[in-house]
């Protein structure tokens, strides 16, 4: 398979990605772990005449956790984060996902950014980062401006980032007392899959056995992008958490599912596994707030 | 327009002038002449081209080799010594975990990562450490019982 001609371009600083950028815009690709990127390359689906390599640098590598945030940078690979404790600790469902990403071999390459910034349907760290409440930080010449995760995705492969724009960095704000977090997928095999269907949850309690003061459910796969569970969080919010609650809440969820009928499975079964999903990834998520 | 890039390939140093559109399996089989990394599926998927990168298994055929600049990468070729084969080598051959062997360079590759991290690899994390790498002949069970037994060989050079 060989990949189509292209410029290659190497720039050590953000600002001199930015002005490449800015001066390539749609002919140029930024280029992180390249997973997606040299694959749609490899398939024709795209022609960049321009490829921006981020890899040299350093301010788009390494987690970094101050002044209650968590800060990913943009190259940062699945491989780092789920190694990384300060993730494991604070952010499990994170870790969930990036653990299952891919392959070993993929998850040494694969970064955050390229995983949020493809857009895929079926990504495994989009449901988590957005059950957070992560914002996306995009940087091109004229500045920067942070986004919600819940708002940045449009469509598959579409997001609300300009051609011009680099996202840098992933920031999280370091939720505080009794929480827990979750994230299930769900796949035909147990490894290297495409989920079928992906939950992540967020809980937060008031006190350590009260109601639940904020929940957070992300449906992925079964949409366009992934879904904020509205309908879900609604059921949940200011009641005691309970099974036949969180029963409730998975079918609510269900309900705000647009599954497709593809090779994998059927509409229909993705719905009902969305219910399934989002009751273990809550019963799970208060478990963890328990021990919090 | 052509790079000049430095590979540290299997304790050798090569300087390759290189088009930004070749991958490092494509340089490394083509420019370079070592033939043990295969090209399979060539997206990522089968993980024949394994190589290790700065002490990371990777697909090769999904980096640019102008992304390799200044990197040090094992290759199949680069386990074996003048004692002879590398105890996983050796083991994947007296467990006939080797049949057609074109997955056999990968998956020895990611073997070699797990026992370096993890000597005590148990059966599950055996699976996961091999789950980027098809094979379609030995349904897997004498691979993991050939990474399973060298173990028991003692430390790994």
């Amino acid at each position: 398979m060989l990949l189509p001609h292209f410029e290659f371009h190497e720039p050590t600083t953000v600002s001199e990605a930015c002005e490449i950028m800015g001066r390539l815009r749609e002919k140029a690709r930024p280029i992180a772990g390249g997973t997606d990127l040299i694959v749609n390359m490899k398939k024709n689906l795209i022609r960049p005449d321009h490829v921006v390599s981020l890899a040299k640098i350093d301010d788009l590598k390494g987690i970094v956790r101050e002044n209650g945030l968590l800060e990913i940078g943009a190259c940062v690979t699945a491989a780092e984060i789920a190694g990384s404790d300060a993730v494991e600790k604070k952010f499990a469902a994170l870790a969930q996902g990036a653990r299952v990403l891919g392959s070993p071999l993929i998850r040494n390459l694969a970064t955050i950014s390229g995983n949020v910034v493809s857009a895929r349907p079926a990504a495994d760290l989009p449901p988590p980062l957005m059950a957070y409440g992560a914002r996306a930080v995009l940087m091109k010449t004229s500045g920067e401006r942070s986004v919600d995760l819940n708002d940045f995705f449009k469509a598959p492969g579409k997001t609300v980032m300009d051609p011009d724009e680099i996202l840098t960095r992933i920031v999280i704000e370091a939720p505080q007392g009794h929480y827990g977090d979750s994230y299930v997928k769900l796949g035909l095999r147990q490894t290297f899959e495409i989920s079928l269907v992906n939950v992540a949850a967020f809980i937060s309690l008031d006190g350590s056995d009260g109601p639940i003061s904020k929940a957070r459910v992300i449906l992925g796969s079964v949409g366009p992008t992934p879904i904020r569970s509205q309908s879900a969080e609604d059921v949940l919010g200011g009641q005691m958490p309970s099974e036949p609650l969180f029963a409730r809440a998975g079918e609510a969820a269900a309900g705000d599912a647009q599954p497709i009928d593809d090779f994998r499975g059927s509409a229909e079964y993705r719905r009902d596994m969305v219910a399934v999903l989002t009751r273990r990834a809550l019963n799970m998520a208060l478990k963890r707030a328990g021990s919090r | 327009m052509k790079r000049l890039i430095r590979l540290n390939v299997n304790d050798k140093i090569y300087e390759i002038a290189v088009e930004p559109n070749r991958t490092l399996a494509d340089v490394i089989r083509e420019e370079i002449g070592l033939t043990g990394t295969k090209k399979g599926c060539e997206v990522g998927e089968c993980g024949t081209c394994t190589v290790i990168l700065d002490g990371k298994t990777v697909n090769s055929c999904l980096v640019l080799a102008v992304q390799a600049d200044g990197k040090t990468i094992l290759t199949i070729e680069g386990l074996e010594t003048d004692q002879g084969l590398h105890p996983i080598q050796q083991s994947f051959v007296e467990k006939g975990a080797v049949q057609c062997g074109f997955c056999t360079s990968g998956m020895i590759l990611s073997a070699k990562s797990l026992l370096d991290q993890n000597p005590d690899a148990d059966e599950k994390e055996i699976r996961s450490a091999i789950s980027g790498n098809l094979c379609r002949c030995t349904g897997y069970q004498k691979i993991v019982e050939a990474i399973a037994s060298v173990k028991d060989r003692g430390p790994i050079s």
